[in-house]
């Protein structure tokens, strides 16, 4: 009976796995997906690359040559201090790269724990948890960020930690709802039946079962975290001078849009080119983990 | 389970929220790495000076009494005097905050408009150019920061083209990019939602049989299955409402306009700490107030939510 | 109306299915006419065909539906949504669960249909409703046209379907499984609904069932369905008399009337084909019991035995 029992459980873990293959076949199919990864992939080899890809320094002042037009020497121009614009963007992947990861891991962490408690146990944890989300989302993430970064001094490392901080709840509020779902499949009734410990039930079912929807939930949750930072650079309580981050450094081209609009155009510019990249990715997996919400 | 039970059990879920968020705004400054009062007047201040306003925001005290103290002022109307201007924050917020509120309302007209309008073609027309073009806009839209979009429209409409003044509130004209700004941003968070549920609402049986009975097709999108689509996209304005919030705060910043928002990004900066704590709460407490808004408008367009007490 | 050759398919993932293959059908003013066979035949099909409302990955091949001198398959979209549906013919469905919307009350659900084909003042407007929803049986009208479908029970929105097409002032009106959803001593209740309307008033219904019991109450001719075929057209009378198809014939005997025996119960052997690979010649061949050679090769055409009566199997 209890031999029966494990090997349909073993059965049903192998449904699990042929699904991811399918998974992926159906992500590689999607074009838009694929075209996203490229473009993540470019501004991971930029940020890999940036000392090889420019002869300057991104600190590399230059008082006679401030605010230069684009020219062979400098292909964007220069910027307030007479810096390469080029290798400041360039050097700024790696910024933007640091910092977008450590905000959706940070949050991820803060987020899929509290979902997995509250979505478990349910009852009063659940209760306090999700009231905790709806007040934590009675603030703008950016305006909440904002202040408590503000009031934690700049830097990059606060900055992840007031986005963070704030940004936990949705992945909290999706997790929640997976396990919720996953407490009721058949694979996890019959893996109590057998006689499974609860711990043991949460390490070996419940956690690989919420994972593909944690890795759908990084690559969604990203280009909030990029588009967060950066706009809390721009407005001034973020990454400091003079680290080269994409959003200060729109936000220092902006007093001089008139002499060099080149500044803040194309700081812009490098930040759509990865939020896009990431956006198509979490579009790609997302249709192909629940095809049913595509077309039709 | 009448009307009234059912607005009354959502005003109740509400109280503890409305607690929790006074909380969160009163617990920030204590997240400060040393003394708020130190920070706040600058490392040249003197002793006397410190005590002084230690003793006015009654810092002194322990925390629970100065969170009710806090509590009992707000009730009162009283926010608090800023540090910088040595006003009291209300009346700062006051001569500010109708700017503020014309930036939201005018980007949130702009942002559902165009993304039903959008999301419905979308929608009628699925797998055609024009739904391509409609989901690849929207992905285009989300994946770039406001603070670039502000400043590309700033670029191109009021210093190339000269279409518009370029800075501060002079009039309509005025308006337009800043409205447009956030209206692009946010739209996308509109039409994806609305081309998804149409198409949900389009396949009901009921929309088949309004057309049996012959009703124009126009009309079946436009009344029944427009009707059915209300209750998520409301869902969906008050879950965007907070980022449309914090779009006019960073378009304001951009276009230098003196509302709410360039008041709470200077004070920040300044370390005013008494409006940036004025000004969350007012925030928040708008968004929990239009989320109730949102539950009881829910129970008037959808009869069954009356009835089953408001399970959403 | 006269359905000639008509044929429909349907793109899915799989390929092309042919639902439709040829149906031929003739309704007569005046009868109630009841279409039959097992689930996915294409009955339903048949009847969104004429009601002009099949789903986007639909494509009519071939036919005529002659209505009135008039070809309904050459009439463009907004003809069949300005002349024909509604005021000319109606459909219920199955579900009535889904087909009410839930967000209107029955009064204005029922109101829309009138306004479109009755100019009368708003004044009469409730009469005109009170009455729909009378002639239906409803009772205290009154008060539950001002109900919301959530608030009535399957039945009484099967009936309120019909109330609100019946308003419409339809000449035909095809019911689509109109009971399947129902309770058993609620499907009692909704056929006795239509027998009254059937005395009462001058209308055609298309009835659209797998379920026999349910014709032979109601209906004055049958046409049998299989596979997307009509195999049989005959009336009520020869049904239970004279059916000439096999298939007509098992169907028939698998019914357990009240005075057969269990041991005379038949039951038909194998299931509907799939519409995608569907068997080559006469479509019921694989499961029929008198084989010829010639099944399995050509179709069999409809054939007038006698009359009214018509059907297509090489035996006859």
């Amino acid at each position: 009976m209890n031999q029966e029992l494990k090997q349909e459980i073993a059965e049903l873990k192998q449904q699990k796995t042929s699904q991811m293959y399918l998974t992926w076949v159906r992500f590689k199919r999607n074009r838009l997906s694929v075209i996203g990864l490229s473009f993540v992939l470019v501004v991971i080899f930029i940020a890999i690359f940036a000392p090889v890809l420019t002869p300057y320094h991104p600190y590399e002042t230059d008082p006679f040559n401030r605010l230069a037009s684009p020219s062979r020497e400098n292909p964007l121009g220069t910027d307030e201090l007479g810096r390469d614009l080029l290798t400041r963007l360039l050097y700024g992947s790696r910024i933007a790269l640091q910092v977008g990861i450590l905000i959706v891991l940070f949050e991820g962490f803060i987020g899929i724990s509290f979902g997995l408690l509250a979505g478990y146990f349910g009852g009063w944890v659940d209760e306090i948890i999700m009231r905790l989300v709806d007040i934590l989302r009675s603030f703008p993430v950016i305006i909440l960020a904002m202040a408590i970064a503000g009031i934690m001094g700049q830097g990059l490392f606060n900055v992840v930690l007031a986005i963070g901080l704030v940004g936990w709840t949705t992945y909290a509020r999706m997790v929640r709802g997976k396990i919720l779902s996953i407490k009721e499949a058949d694979y996890v009734e019959a893996a109590y039946a057998a006689g499974e410990s609860t711990v043991s039930v949460i390490l070996r079912y419940i956690l690989p079962n919420v994972l593909p929807t944690a890795i759908i939930m990084v690559c969604i949750m990203m280009p909030t975290a990029l588009i967060a930072s950066a706009t809390l650079s721009f407005l001034g309580v973020g990454v400091q001078p003079p680290l080269p981050c994409w959003g200060s450094i729109a936000a220092a081209g902006r007093d001089y849009i008139i002499r060099a609009p080149w500044i803040s155009t194309t700081a812009g510019f490098f930040i759509m080119f990865t939020v896009l990249g990431f956006n198509f990715i979490g579009d790609g997996l997302r249709d192909a983990f629940d095809p049913t919400s595509k077309r039709n | 389970m009448n009307k009234w039970g059912y607005v009354g059990k959502r005003l109740l879920k509400t109280i503890p929220i409305i607690i929790g968020v006074t909380l969160v705004t009163f617990l920030i400054l204590h997240l400060s790495p040393g003394d708020p009062v130190r920070i706040m007047l600058g490392p040249y201040a003197t002793p006397e000076t410190v005590a002084a306003l230690r003793a006015q925001y009654g810092l002194d005290q322990p925390l629970p009494l100065q969170y009710f103290s806090w509590l009992g002022n707000i009730a009162q109307g009283d926010l608090g005097t800023s540090i910088r201007y040595n006003r009291p924050v209300t009346e700062l917020v006051q001569a500010r905050i109708g700017i503020t509120l014309t930036l939201t309302l005018a980007g949130l007209v702009i942002s559902v408009t165009l993304g039903s309008i959008l999301g419905i073609l979308a929608a009628l027309k699925q797998n055609s150019w024009l739904d391509y073009l409609c989901t690849f806009q929207a992905m285009f839209w989300i994946s770039i920061p406001g603070f670039w979009l502000a400043i590309l429209l700033l670029y191109i409409f009021g210093l190339q083209l000269r279409w518009v003044p370029i800075a501060g509130l002079s009039g309509f004209a005025s308006v337009i990019l800043p409205a447009l700004t956030i209206g692009l941003q946010e739209e996308a968070w509109f039409a994806r939602p609305m081309r998804a549920e149409m198409l949900g609402v389009l396949n009901e049986g009921y929309i088949k049989a309004a057309r049996a009975k012959g009703v124009r097709y126009y009309r079946v999108v436009g009344k029944h299955a427009l009707r059915n689509v209300m209750v998520p996209m409301i869902t969906m304005l008050a879950l965007r409402l907070p980022w449309v919030i914090a779009g006019s705060v960073v378009v304001e910043v951009v276009f230098a306009w003196g509302g709410m928002g360039s008041l709470l990004v200077n004070s920040v900066l300044a370390r005013d700490y008494p409006v940036v704590q004025g000004i969350l709460l007012i925030i928040a407490l708008s968004v929990v107030l239009a989320n109730l808004l949102a539950d009881l408008v829910y129970s008037l367009i959808d009869p069954r939510i009356r009835v089953e007490g408001g399970k959403k | 109306m006269r359905i000639e050759d008509l044929q429909v398919a349907f793109s899915t993932e799989e390929g092309p299915v042919e639902a439709l293959d040829g149906v031929e059908l003739t309704i007569h003013q005046g009868t109630f006419h009841g279409l039959i066979g097992e689930t996915g035949c294409g009955k339903s099909v048949t009847g969104q065909t004429i009601m002009g409302l099949l789903d986007n990955n639909a494509r009519i091949k071939k036919g005529r539906i002659m209505y009135r001198e008039q070809d309904l398959l050459k009439l463009s979209s907004r003809q069949m949504e300005r002349q024909i549906r509604g005021n000319e013919i109606a459909m219920i469905f199955q579900d009535p669960g889904s087909s009410l919307n839930p967000l209107f009350t029955i009064k204005n659900q029922i109101e829309e249909a009138i306004k479109m084909y009755r100019p009368v003042p708003r004044e009469r407007r409730e009469g005109l409703i009170l009455e729909a929803l009378q002639q239906v049986k409803l009772p205290d009208a009154r008060n539950l046209m001002h109900r919301y479908p959530h608030q009535l029970s399957g039945g009484m929105k099967q009936r309120v379907m019909i109330a609100m097409m019946l308003a419409c002032n339809p000449r035909l009106l095809i019911a689509d499984e109109p009971t399947t959803a129902l309770d058993v001593s609620i499907q009692a209740q909704f056929i006795k609904v239509l027998k009254d309307l059937k005395d009462n008033l001058d209308l055609t219904i298309l009835y659209i069932t797998h379920d026999l019991a349910v014709i032979s109450e109601l209906c004055d001719y049958v046409s049998v369905m299989y596979a997307g075929r009509i195999v049989e057209n005959l009336s009520m009378y020869d049904l239970f008399r004279d059916p000439c198809h096999p298939y007509t014939e098992k169907l028939v005997n698998s019914v357990l009337g009240v005075s057969t025996r269990l041991d005379q119960l038949e039951e038909i052997p194998g299931s509907v084909p799939r519409l995608i690979n569907p068997p080559p010649g006469c479509r019921f061949h694989p499961r029929c019991s008198e084989v010829l050679p010639v099944c399995s090769q050509e179709v069999p055409l409809l054939k007038e035995v006698k009359g009214l009566h018509s059907v297509a199997c090489h035996r006859r």
